[in-house]
């Protein structure tokens, strides 16, 4: 697999009359992995957001492997949106729905399938490959809404890799599991990436969660980029405290980041 | 039982099936409102192709058809408008448009009146037809969109972000919706097509497991809602809107029940 460049340059996004969003240049090479990071209402799901062409930008451009997304039409737009694989927040999906997890990790294979096709064999095998990959095997034929919170997100992972994608978008893989929860999906990216070296863009306020390869941090504050170096870095720096806007201890176990407020220490 | 009832019960089975169809992914998209809005639409539409002395169906078909496309046009993660609260605008304008008309008409009004309830009764074998192509047009768009369809079921934002035609798709959906729902008016009723849509496909979402299986499901009990509610009518000389509706209900009861004495995922 081959990553993808994305170059944002000159966004602002507004929402009642607020620039949420305001970003002067961010690019992202081919196969880096990038850690969005920062406290709530930074504007970090709002970029990736607009990276994935869920939101319209006011002004600016997005360009995905040098091809400016605001010069193509919408079908060509969607055309090249098959090259994303997307891991939402669980407000963004139906977990009530009595899909079987093979039915969800098809759904990978449906993005990259034109209109009035269907899926063969070669696409049951992909998605049944990557299913044994995560260790859902014995799980294939059982409902998604059966599945506890990790393994539910095992399977957005399964679906967004059966898509093959160029780059893949996290927006808090974590959210609402447990700490050795947490540590297994982390994991998980982590070895997907240093198999595949796709390009990663992941969004995440627990910056433990990011794995040991991320080696590119974005701070963001505000809507915008406090602070766009590599993770040392960025912890080193007193960027994180400006964006927190409290003191703050840093900690680094096993090449993940952990931060605390020092009045917990 | 005479060769007339044969005509009703077809009538009745083909009109439940297609509004049972329909409703997995009305109810799934989680806006069962839009059956009552359509169905208000095309009253409406009804009455004032009527007033202006030109064909009352394509009256209904028409206002249909916009009512759709105007919900189809409702983008929440644009407009700030849940689709739900937009529904209920377009709903509470037909309402008014069509009691407006009603207002206007000059002589009998039973006729418009009795698409509110409905009358399967008084079934014409044109109707008949009529409903059978569109319920035909509406399986033959399920299946060659299934694999669409489903995407847009578990999340429209993953099908945005990874490139799923997710807007052709809903837009076809929305107008197909609106048609179908429009030529079974005239047998169900703006009243009872509710209930025919919610009812057989939330029973097919409780005892379920895949989205096959739920489509089928939902498209058979929403044939026995209405054929079984015209017997029980027949039987027992009780109103058939009534014990349609009551039928569903009562299946939409024994599912819940069924999934809770087998304790099913």
């Amino acid at each position: 697999m081959k990553g993808s460049t994305l170059e944002l340059s000159g966004i602002e996004v507004r929402r009642s009359r607020r620039t949420i969003l305001n970003i002067d240049n961010l690019k992202i090479p081919s196969g880096q992995f990038v850690g969005l990071i920062g406290p709530n209402g930074a504007g970090k799901t709002t970029l990736l957001n607009v990276c994935c062409g869920l939101i319209s930008p006011r002004r600016g451009f997005i360009k995905f492997n040098n091809t400016d997304l605001s010069l193509l039409m919408s079908w060509k737009k969607s055309n090249l949106r098959k090259q994303i694989g997307y891991i939402p927040q669980a407000t963004e999906y139906n977990a009530e729905l009595p899909f079987t997890l093979q039915e969800v990790a098809a759904m990978g294979r449906i993005s990259v399938k034109p209109l009035l096709s269907r899926l063969n064999r070669e696409d049951y095998e992909r998605i049944d490959y990557w299913i044994d990959k995560l260790g859902l095997t014995s799980r294939r034929n059982q409902t998604f809404r059966s599945l506890s919170g990790g393994e539910q997100q095992k399977a957005l992972i399964v679906r967004a890799m059966v898509q093959d994608p160029a780059i893949l978008m996290l927006d808090e893989p974590g959210s609402n599991l447990d700490f050795n929860w947490k540590y297994q999906i982390s994991s998980i990216i982590d070895r997907l990436y240093q198999q595949t070296h796709i390009t990663v863009l992941m969004v995440s306020h627990e910056t433990d969660l990011l794995p040991p390869c991320c080696n590119r941090i974005v701070l963001m504050h505000e809507g915008q980029i406090l602070a766009d170096d590599t993770a040392e870095k960025v912890f080193a720096s007193d960027a994180l405290e400006r964006a927190y806007e409290c003191r703050i201890e840093t900690f680094n176990i096993s090449g993940r980041k952990y931060i605390i407020s020092k009045k917990q220490v | 039982m005479d060769s007339f009832f044969h005509l009703v019960i077809f009538a009745g089975a083909i009109a439940g099936a297609s509004t049972g169809l329909l409703g997995v992914y009305i109810v799934g998209m989680r806006m069962p409102f839009i059956g009552i809005t359509i169905s208000h639409a095309a009253m409406a539409g009804t009455i004032f192709f009527c007033l202006l002395g030109f064909n009352p169906a394509l009256g209904a078909i028409t206002a249909s058809i916009i009512t759709s496309m105007s919900l189809a046009a409702i983008q929440p993660e644009k407009s700030r408008l849940d689709t739900n609260v937009g529904l209920a605008i377009v709903f509470s304008l037909m309402l008014g448009l069509t009691f407006l008309g009603i207002g206007l008409m000059q002589g009998s009004r039973s006729e418009v009146l009795g698409l509110l309830w409905g009358s399967i009764l008084f079934v014409h074998k044109k109707t008949v037809v009529v409903i059978t192509i569109m319920s035909l047009l509406l399986a033959v768009f399920t299946i060659t969109f299934n694999k669409e369809l489903k995407v847009l079921l578990f999340s429209r934002s993953i099908a945005a972000a990874t490139g799923v035609h997710e807007r052709f798709v809903y837009c076809l959906f929305l107008a197909l919706c609106g048609i179908v729902l429009s030529v079974n008016l005239s047998i169900i009723g703006g009243l009872l097509i509710f209930a025919l849509i919610t009812n057989p496909a939330a029973a097919a979402y409780q005892i379920c497991r895949g989205h096959k299986s739920v489509v089928i499901v939902s498209t058979s009990l929403g044939a026995l809602s209405a054929v079984g509610g015209f017997l029980i009518s027949f039987y027992s000389n009780l109103p058939t809107g009534a014990c349609i509706v009551i039928t569903s209900t009562v299946i939409f009861v024994l599912a819940v029940a069924f999934r809770w004495a087998i304790g099913k995922s």
